[in-house]
């Protein structure tokens, strides 16, 4: 137990100068809170693109740029990428090892919804998903919506050339519009909390015909998915492979790792990415841990100075009977508060500040960013008020050890 | 209160700022020091209270050499022993003038006790202030000053020491918080030393002394 109480004159300290004591909480708080907002919006960032590419374990691609590969399969940023050989879904599909191999090919969208043509095995992915409406297409002209499509159960659209397109009024691009061909909606899907939400899928024998192409399969045939008759097989941008075990997929990637086609683990892929980013996150955390070290140092040169401009309230603590111990407390316990505030701030601030951040960047990357403030976020602010709580000691110190004759003929 | 050859100079400094051979003051007397600026009010009133130590000499308050103590037990033994009163009051513009008067106590304990809380109530009563609750920030001069002559009075300190106390007033307050520092520090048997330009609280005293240039010129006995 404490032999006095510094309080009472933290507290009148603290009131006399609200207006200085609420500008360095802000302060603070604005640092704390850019500091978490970037850690953990740079978390929320890896860990959304990574689950994203949670249900492609092995992609099969045109050769050219595995990231660009992965951004349009995956993420499905709209980008012209070359088609494989319609042959290489047949060996993909017979080949050992494999559970499915789902052609993923799009073009067309609905209201900027991308359609994406591909297989039940996919869209279940594996029989792992099951709708939380309706059921999966069973037959052509059927439609499976992601959990952020807005369409009903047995809602009839027809799709739109072009990928995420919006058009003000769908009458006014005539041209754009498949008439032909017309989806009715029979399920919907889980939320996947990524850009697949928002997409549309549909059998791939429509996407094919719709655009002028063999179907997979002999004419009039009403058959969805493999077995594919090879020449009746068009190209597609892209086949995502489901593989037996670890081994296959290996043994798959490089099968199909060679002059006709790209094999890629998409997590190999975003690893990459995030080990070439990984010095601008590094930098980041230094400025964001530097922006702090700033604040607070110059917020304690501020209360220094207010400090050292009340030695002569100090001295006459001291001069009726405050020891040099309370009168340290007094500073100490003050600086540290307001740190303590600052940071508490901050850091909600941060966290509020993170989501709408996440809750904006979501719509625009196309993933969900959960925002979740981790062990980095703590140790930031526990590392900022220990720093804190460690300056703080030098105004306490410097009116600790002044004489109380001196501080009381002070101006 | 014993003084024996109490210099007090700067290192460096030819010439002391204090240089006194020998002042006796007896247990519930009352002294006045006078003198024109300069003069070393200042430093013997920091030297008799323990908050300056004298370059030699020896202060001995009821026994104990207070110039052999070290800071912290001056501190202590000035806490228990001795009221201050300054001219410009020096109170905490953040608390109430209650909590001003409570001051001291938060120095050695968590919560003043129920017997302390009612004596700084009895004695703000007794100065004539009786907005307790009411801050520091917000009282008149006299008020402030009234409130400071309450907490130098709160401990029962056997000294009260006030430096300039009334310099700061205007006339009717001079006058006022004159008659309550005599009257109080008496009825509470204290031994009292004030500095001051005032000839009118000079005169209440039981002797004076004159300082110029540090040294002592005349000690007068008023009746």
């Amino acid at each position: 137990m404490m032999r006095f109480n510094p309080l009472p004159l933290v507290r009148a300290d603290l009131r006399r100068s609200r207006l200085l004591a609420a500008v360095t909480v802000l302060l603070i708080a604005i640092s704390v809170a850019t500091g978490i907002a970037v850690i953990s919006q740079e978390r929320a960032l890896r860990q959304g693109s990574a689950r994203a590419a949670d249900d492609f374990d092995l992609l099969l691609g045109a050769p050219g740029s595995s990231t660009q590969l992965v951004l349009t399969a995956v993420y499905l940023r709209a980008q012209a990428i070359p088609l494989l050989d319609a042959d290489l879904l047949l060996q993909a599909s017979d080949a050992a090892g494999v559970r499915y191999a789902a052609p993923i090919a799009f073009g067309d969208s609905w209201q900027g919804h991308p359609i994406i043509g591909t297989i039940a095995d996919f869209a279940s992915r594996g029989a792992t998903l099951t709708p939380t409406e309706g059921r999966l297409f069973q037959s052509r002209g059927e439609a499976l919506v992601g959990s952020g499509v807005d369409l009903a159960m047995g809602a009839v659209f027809s799709p739109a050339h072009g990928l995420h397109v919006v058009y003000a009024d769908e009458a006014a691009a005539p041209d754009a519009t498949h008439e032909a061909i017309h989806y009715t909606v029979v399920g919907r899907l889980p939320a996947r909390h990524n850009i697949w939400d928002s997409a549309i899928l549909v059998p791939v024998e429509d996407v094919w015909q719709v655009h002028g192409l063999p179907s997979g399969h002999p004419a009039g045939s009403a058959q969805l998915g493999p077995p594919w008759q090879a020449n009746q097989l068009a190209g597609v941008p892209a086949i995502a492979i489901k593989p037996d075990s670890v081994a296959a997929a290996y043994r798959l990637r490089g099968q199909f790792r060679n002059a006709r086609s790209l094999a890629l683990f998409p997590a190999e892929v975003l690893n990459d990415l995030y080990l070439t980013l990984g010095n601008v996150r590094d930098l980041m955390s230094v400025l964001a841990i530097m922006t702090q070290v700033l604040v607070v140092a110059a917020v304690l040169m501020a209360l220094l100075v207010g400090f050292l401009a009340r030695q002569r309230q100090f001295a006459v603590l001291r001069a009726i009977g405050a020891s040099r111990l309370y009168v340290f407390s007094v500073v100490w316990i003050e600086v540290l508060l307001l740190i303590i505030c600052g940071a508490l701030i901050g850091s909600t601030l941060g966290w509020i500040g993170a989501n709408a951040l996440s809750h904006w960047l979501q719509s625009q990357v196309g993933f969900a960013m959960l925002v979740r403030l981790g062990a980095a976020e703590a140790l930031l602010v526990a590392a900022l008020v220990l720093l804190g709580a460690l300056v703080a000691m030098l105004p306490a110190w410097l009116v600790f050890r002044r004489p109380i004759a001196e501080g009381l003929v002070s101006a | 209160m014993q003084v024996r050859d109490l210099t007090m100079r700067f290192a460096g400094q030819e010439r002391a700022l204090l240089d006194i051979a020998a002042i006796e003051l007896s247990t519930g007397s009352s002294v006045g020091i006078s003198g024109i600026s300069g003069a070393g009010k200042t430093t013997l009133f920091h030297c008799l209270a323990g908050i300056a130590k004298p370059t030699a000499g020896v202060i001995r308050w009821g026994g104990i050499d207070i110039c052999a103590l070290s800071g912290d037990e001056q501190t202590r033994w000035r806490l228990r022993n001795v009221g201050l009163v300054f001219q410009d009051f020096h109170l905490v513009d953040g608390l109430s003038a209650l909590d001003n008067v409570l001051l001291p106590v938060y120095f050695d304990r968590w919560q003043p006790s129920a017997s302390l809380l009612q004596r700084a109530r009895e004695l703000l009563s007794a100065v004539g202030i009786a907005a307790m609750d009411r801050l520091a920030a917000l009282l008149s001069r006299g008020e402030r000053q009234r409130v400071a002559l309450a907490r130098a009075l709160l401990l029962e300190p056997a000294i009260v020491m006030a430096d300039e106390p009334t310099a700061s007033l205007d006339p009717d307050h001079r006058r006022q918080i004159g008659d309550l520092l005599v009257e109080m520090v008496r009825g509470q048997r204290a031994t009292l030393i004030v500095i001051s330009h005032e000839p009118e609280l000079l005169k209440r005293m039981d002797c004076c002394l004159s300082l110029q240039h540090g040294s002592l010129q005349a000690s007068a006995d008023f009746p």
